[in-house]
């Protein structure tokens, strides 16, 4: 039996920073809980908060089911995960600026050319732009995932179009509307302002001509897509234009949109669709979501492409083992938040032990999300184990190994009262020229099934509201 | 702003708009159901209704033989008519949805609300004992949709867009309300008398909420030139045509006139109001008033198509049918008295 770490309480008793929560906790029924729940998820479905990640399938407006327990991060931890957070962003960033630009990093053998330009997400129409401020990716989720009191480690980057944020400012709203006295006491950092932030940061790498306030948009496949309400909410809580295709087009190297007074031009374009779907001039030809041009535009620094085309070779999971280098390489720091061990199949030797120990390990697709194509070791049958085997043997390139983690437990509503389940965090990281900065929370998602160490929405994860304590208050 | 979002509140609005007006056709039609006499005319006004909804083309064959739930269906649950009630809602919210990020968080939950509501609700919800709460339900959701947005949203060119759809939806169905009086028809030989016609108009009043204003307005009997004068006319009730009109040229001018289309177009609209302003009850029912109020219906419809162009509005299948509209308006007299 692996000894999971329980963020709130251990030998000593609840923890501080838990000591609010596990008090009304303790007061409060079984039956009572249950109700706020259910208010909650009334509130959720009543304010159209639905989402559903790329390829999932089924309906395209269910709930992400949210569990009223929050997760809670003293001063002092959170001091950890805010400075991992922006150190990791800056070298992600700064390895980006390298690849499309002077290659510093594999010349000095780092990485393997192959692994950048063999990269599926790795765009040859970025070689030689430089994006103003060098902020390729302006808004990165990193993963991170606890096993201890003090180990953190971040289990993978997302630098395209990371989404989840909007439940993280719901999830507030929410226990705020529910639970008012347990904020009463103004010990929980604010989230709110994430907007502001978010805004400021596009701002600040608006293009060089642009004189007064630069014209700042969202670019959405449309409301049919499964990520619709997060991109509504962003353009909602910025007060920016949320745009599709079809209001935007591409005029003397310049981005402008259809109003009723005729074209107004926009300066950086947060865009929610992906890199393929940009720009049929330039990537895929049959996009009907994207911009003719936009690429020209964005070559000629008419427009700011948020984030650039081309990031998502920085979050690749074969990239992913040599960030602990970027860092070191680029920032001349050590990590502050460590990788998980992982081993590439791509490697014999590594292949060998990873096939080898396949019961005890996690074995990833390189380039695969959502929690689809994994093996989980420990939870496999012996068949499973050797049909996956088999797809290692035939492609080792595709395939990554780490070990099976003990995530880190909080009490959630089960059936059975409060029960601890998983989870993990996703902090987001906005970069604008010159300053990289993160508001005090995150998303906290949980595997609700017990014993499930698979926090995504489509496996029967959920999300909590995460508080982030003042410093007064270890 | 962008043309899109433009063209998606206003039509949000119009839907919802027009979801009301058809809530307040059923129930007038079932208010001059139940006046004595009605079956002595042979039960027109469940016909009439149709017409005055502008659905008789969706309703298909034996219009002559619509009745109340006939009606009652095509108006308020079928899925095959894109203006009953319950495409209205759902087309609101659809446009809601696509718009969300123009809209407040209040708005949004209001339309969200009712839709869930009311997209399963059936006849079943309809009998005879519950057929006025689902009216007013229907009322009553419009009603907090409208305080939602005046309530929460900016004074912009979103609720400019959002008042314009609703007047011209307004004014299209008040025109079509008061026109519902001409297609009922009265027992030849009428035991009721007079009293048959002045109870027709009453009915007319309540289905546009007008029957206290109308006291108010006149402390004097019922009478067809006042009811036209209260609905066409008077520059204060909310619901006139006189008053939709005063409302188009205000949003349009705070809109603002941005490009020659746009001046041309508010023009015609200022040509609209004026003609208002100058009429009174007594001449338009010796031009006519069912022909007064076709021209007017066709003037209200042609104005939207050129609005919709003028600000950039994408072509969309109009669920307007505006010339079926007009047709229908115009070859009436066959079957009239």
């Amino acid at each position: 039996m692996v000894a999971y770490y329980d963020e709130m309480k251990d030998r000593a008793g609840i923890k501080p920073a838990y000591a609010d929560v596990a008090e009304w906790a303790k007061a409060t029924t079984a039956d009572e809980l249950r109700l706020r729940q259910n208010e909650a998820e009334g509130l959720f479905r009543r304010n159209g908060i639905t989402f559903a990640v790329y390829g999932e399938g089924g309906d395209p407006e269910r709930l992400i089911p949210f569990d009223l327990m929050p997760r809670v991060f003293s001063a002092a931890e959170w001091d950890v995960i805010e400075r991992g957070s922006i150190q990791r962003a800056r070298a992600l960033n700064a390895f980006l600026t390298d690849v499309y630009g002077k290659r510093e990093f594999i010349k000095a053998g780092k990485i393997p050319a192959r692994l950048v330009e063999g990269n599926p997400a790795y765009e040859p129409i970025m070689q030689g732009i430089q994006p103003m401020g060098d902020i390729f990716s302006h808004i990165i989720g990193v993963d991170l995932v606890r096993t201890g009191p003090d180990e953190f480690n971040v289990l993978e980057d997302n630098c395209r179009t990371p989404s989840g944020i909007s439940y993280v400012l719901q999830n507030r709203e929410v226990m705020q509307r529910i639970l008012p006295g347990m904020f009463r006491s103004g010990q929980v950092r604010p989230v709110d302002h994430y907007g502001d932030m978010l805004a400021a940061a596009m701002q600040s790498v608006a293009p060089e001509d642009c004189d007064g306030r630069p014209t700042l948009a969202i670019l959405t496949p449309g409301h049919f897509n499964s990520a619709y309400f997060e991109h509504s909410f962003l353009a909602d809580i910025m007060g920016i234009e949320l745009v599709e295709g079809q209001d935007l087009f591409v005029e003397k190297d310049m981005l402008f949109m259809r109003t009723i007074r005729g074209p107004e031009r926009v300066h950086v374009l947060y865009r929610r669709i992906d890199d393929a779907f940009l720009d049929p001039e330039a990537f895929n030809p049959d996009s009907m979501l994207g911009v003719p041009g936009l690429m020209r535009a964005y070559k000629a620094g008419g427009v700011t492409i948020v984030n650039a085309p081309g990031a998502g070779v920085a979050d690749d999971k074969a990239t992913y083992v040599y960030v602990p280098e970027m860092i070191r390489f680029f920032l001349g720091e050590e990590p502050i938040l460590p990788n998980v061990e992982t081993w590439q199949c791509a490697d014999e030797s590594e292949c060998k032990y990873v096939l080898d120990n396949l019961s005890e390990l996690v074995v990833k697709e390189v380039h695969g999300s959502g929690g689809y194509g994994m093996l989980i070791g420990p939870k496999s049958t012996k068949a499973e184990i050797e049909k996956f085997a088999g797809l290692i043997k035939a492609n080792p390139a595709n395939y990554i190994a780490q070990p099976t983690l003990a995530l880190s437990t909080v009490p959630s509503l089960s059936e059975e009262g409060l029960a601890p389940r998983h989870v993990d965090l996703r902090p987001f990281v906005i970069s604008g020229k010159g300053k990289t900065e993160l508001i005090p929370g995150g998303l906290t998602r949980v595997a609700l099934r017990e014993g499930s160490l698979v926090v995504n929405s489509s496996q029967g994860g959920g999300v909590k509201d995460t508080w982030v304590l003042r410093g007064d208050r270890l | 702003m962008l043309s899109r979002t433009a063209q998606g509140l206003y039509w949000m609005s119009r839907y919802v708009e027009r979801a009301e007006n058809n809530a307040r056709l059923l129930d007038a039609g079932r208010r001059i159901e139940g006046l004595p006499g009605s079956e002595a005319s042979g039960n027109t006004e469940w016909p009439s209704i149709i017409i005055a909804a502008g659905c008789r083309e969706t309703f298909g064959e034996g219009l002559e033989e619509a009745d109340r739930d006939k009606a009652t269906y095509h108006l308020a649950f079928d899925k095959e008519n894109s203006s009953s009630i319950l495409s209205c809602f759902h087309s609101a919210r659809e446009n809601a949805r696509a718009m969300r990020g123009a809209i407040t968080s209040e708005v949004w939950t209001a339309i969200n609300s009712t839709w869930s509501e009311f997209r399963t609700k059936t006849m079943a919800d309809v009998d005879e004992r519950r057929y006025v709460d689902f009216v007013e339900t229907v009322l009553a959701s419009s009603f907090t949709f409208r305080g939602a947005i005046n309530s929460t949203l900016l004074r912009d060119e979103r609720q400019w867009f959002i008042e314009l759809g609703k007047h011209i939806e307004r004014a299209d169905a008040t025109a079509r309300l008061l026109d519902v009086k001409y297609h009922v028809l009265l027992p030849k030989a009428d035991e009721v008398g007079a009293g048959l016609d002045l109870l027709q108009w009453q009915q007319i009043l309540r289905a546009a909420n007008a029957l206290r204003a109308f006291r108010h307005v006149y402390r004097e009997q019922i009478s067809a030139p006042r009811v036209v004068d209260l609905l066409v006319v008077n520059s204060q009730s909310p619901r006139s045509l006189r008053y939709s009109y005063e409302a188009i040229c205000d949003n349009i001018d705070n809109i603002g006139v941005h490009t020659k289309a746009q001046r041309a177009i508010a023009d015609i609209a200022r040509e609209n109001r004026d003609k208002l302003r100058t009429a009174d009850a007594h001449s338009i029912i010796d031009y006519g008033l069912h022909e007064w109020l076709t021209d007017m219906i066709v003037a209200t419809n042609e104005l939207a198509n050129k609005l919709g162009e003028s600000y950039g509005f994408f072509s969309q299948v109009d669920r307007d049918a505006t010339e079926e509209d007009a047709a229908d308006a115009s070859n009436i007299e066959v079957c009239a008295p």
